[in-house]
């Protein structure tokens, strides 16, 4: 497993990925490679820590949007009725450097391609990473380092029956947890035919699992945690 | 022994006939203006604080502040038997001159203030305004500062902006960009067209939804001309523009389909006879 704390020297490799830190001639350096890519940065640190850990999937190859949307195969769902499905989201693996004082981000990759969609109109919808996904009644077999597990609890709310095929989420306040696999916890509660929200739960899939050091908290960037309310439908 | 408030309120002070009254109502009017203004200034400054720098946030505070503290005092001014007919004339008069001289400063406030609160740009918004296009440095109470892509400086006063077509490439989340493509009469435009949606789905910026389209628009004089449109966030459009254009080239070549050099075909009415000249003729020449 990849993902962890580090101090000094480590030397990690999954797959076609490879994270490391080395003493050459007494200077420290970090290199990762992925995907025919590598990276690399002089590190200098005493007491620092180095984190890997999987990060909110909004981040490659750009910072643009803070918005995951997924769309799965439609489910029809009567009035008042709920349903937990399990869903993969894509996985992002932040590097992070924590002292005593400060924890900022040295690295995010990703193993997997990126795509971004717009949900809602051109004039004021919000541009949101796509991502396709089945729906599986249980948790789905997930490679590590590509895809996470998703739980989605979605609420009929509305009097109305509800076909929904798609869930876009606010990444800000968005919890990743991890152990044998990368796990998020979510719900939908549809409001109306065209009206939905979602959230993000911050509780482990599943006893014993570590919450991930997310890439808001360590760019301080100030987040409320109220969810997101799908004004464009989920169909 | 009895008290009597309003013998009291008639008393003179001593200036005139100006009574303890009068400088009562004197200073309770310049109180309620110095409030007034205090709370009014305070609104001002809360309701600018994202919107304007904080130098130019405090200057604009302090006017509203004097401008009203002013106003009550000249309001207050009769109470003291002070007489502002010839105040008024000559302040009519001076305020006639400023009007003048600083109509186009007041009309550039004013647009200024308006820009501020209608915001049709933003600070890092790219724009064109009157010919100019770059982005946004600064919005100040009197001009726009913009930074045109070839990195010069230009102040445009916000009346200009205010009055002006103002287009704003990044105000929606979205948005769509082309690309003409020609291919030659031999090729296969269905392939053509398969080829280019490919290459455009792997571009991570190139919008899913949105869906591009590309499409056969017409038959020109050497080829057949495609148009891919395309959608993709406002503030990347032009890096998957960039982008995009040479991947489906490269890619439409590697599967056998190229563009299309200009070309004739000409006809000649008695046929076209191709005739060789005796060997001999050239040697002799050289």
């Amino acid at each position: 497993m990849m993902f962890g704390r580090y101090m000094g020297s480590f030397h990690r490799e999954c797959d076609d990925i490879m994270v490391e830190i080395e003493q050459i001639n007494g200077l420290q350096t970090y290199r990762r490679r992925c995907g025919g890519e590598t990276f690399e940065r002089l590190l200098v640190s005493k007491t620092g820590e180095v984190i890997v850990n999987p990060v909110e999937p909004v981040n490659l190859p750009k910072d643009i949007t803070d918005f995951l949307q997924m769309e799965f195969t439609p489910m029809v769902i009567e009035p008042g009725a709920s349903q937990t499905v399990y869903l993969k989201f894509p996985v992002e693996i932040g590097v992070f450097l924590e002292s005593a004082k400060d924890i900022e981000v040295l690295d995010v990759f990703a193993a997997g391609s990126q795509k971004y969609t717009l949900y809602g109109p051109p004039t004021n919808g919000v541009v949101a990473r796509y991502y396709r996904s089945a729906v599986y009644p249980e948790i789905p077999l997930v490679e590590t380092f590509r895809e996470g597990v998703m739980e989605l609890s979605v609420t009929n709310a509305s009097h109305e029956w509800a076909e929904v095929s798609q869930a876009v989420f606010s990444c800000t306040d968005m919890k990743i947890y991890y152990d044998d696999f990368v796990a998020a916890t979510a719900t939908m509660n549809i409001l109306s035919p065209t009206l939905a929200e979602t959230n993000f739960v911050d509780a482990p899939l599943q006893t014993g699992m570590v919450k991930s050091v997310e890439i808001y908290t360590a760019r301080k960037i100030p987040v409320l945690n109220r969810g997101y309310l799908m004004e464009w439908g989920f169909t | 022994m009895s008290f009597n408030l309003t013998e009291i309120f008639e008393i003179p002070i001593g200036i005139g006939d100006i009574t303890l009254e009068h400088l009562v109502y004197f200073l309770v009017i310049l109180a309620i203006g110095i409030t007034v203004a205090k709370v009014v200034s305070t609104n001002v400054r809360r309701a600018l604080m994202d919107r304007l720098p904080k130098s130019e946030r405090e200057l604009l505070t302090k006017v509203v502040y004097y401008v009203i503290v002013i106003w009550a005092f000249v309001f207050a001014l009769p109470q003291l038997n002070v007489d502002l007919s010839g105040l008024l004339v000559a302040g009519g008069i001076a305020g006639l001159v400023i009007g003048f001289a600083s109509q186009s400063v007041v009309s550039n406030l004013i647009s200024g203030l308006f820009l501020m609160f209608e915001r049709p740009i933003k600070i890092g918004d790219n724009i064109n305004v009157s010919g100019v296009s770059g982005s946004v440095e600064d919005i100040r109470v009197l001009s726009t500062v913009v930074k045109m892509y070839d990195g010069i400086y230009v102040r445009i006063p916000n009346e200009k902006i205010f009055t002006s077509n103002i287009t704003n490439y990044v105000h929606n989340a979205a948005r769509r960009f082309e690309y003409s493509i020609a291919i030659r009469y031999e090729d296969d435009a269905n392939e053509a067209i398969r080829i280019a949606k490919k290459v455009i789905a792997t571009h991570p910026f190139a919008l899913k939804s949105p869906a591009p389209s590309v499409f056969v628009d017409n038959l020109g004089d050497d080829g057949v001309n495609l148009t891919a449109y395309i959608w993709a966030p406002a503030r990347n459009w032009w890096d998957v523009r960039t982008d995009l254009l040479w991947k489906i080239k490269q890619e439409l070549e590697a599967n056998g389909i190229e563009m299309p050099f200009p070309q004739r075909t000409l006809t000649f009415a008695e046929g076209l006879e191709v005739r060789t000249r005796p060997a001999g003729k050239d040697e002799k020449r050289e």
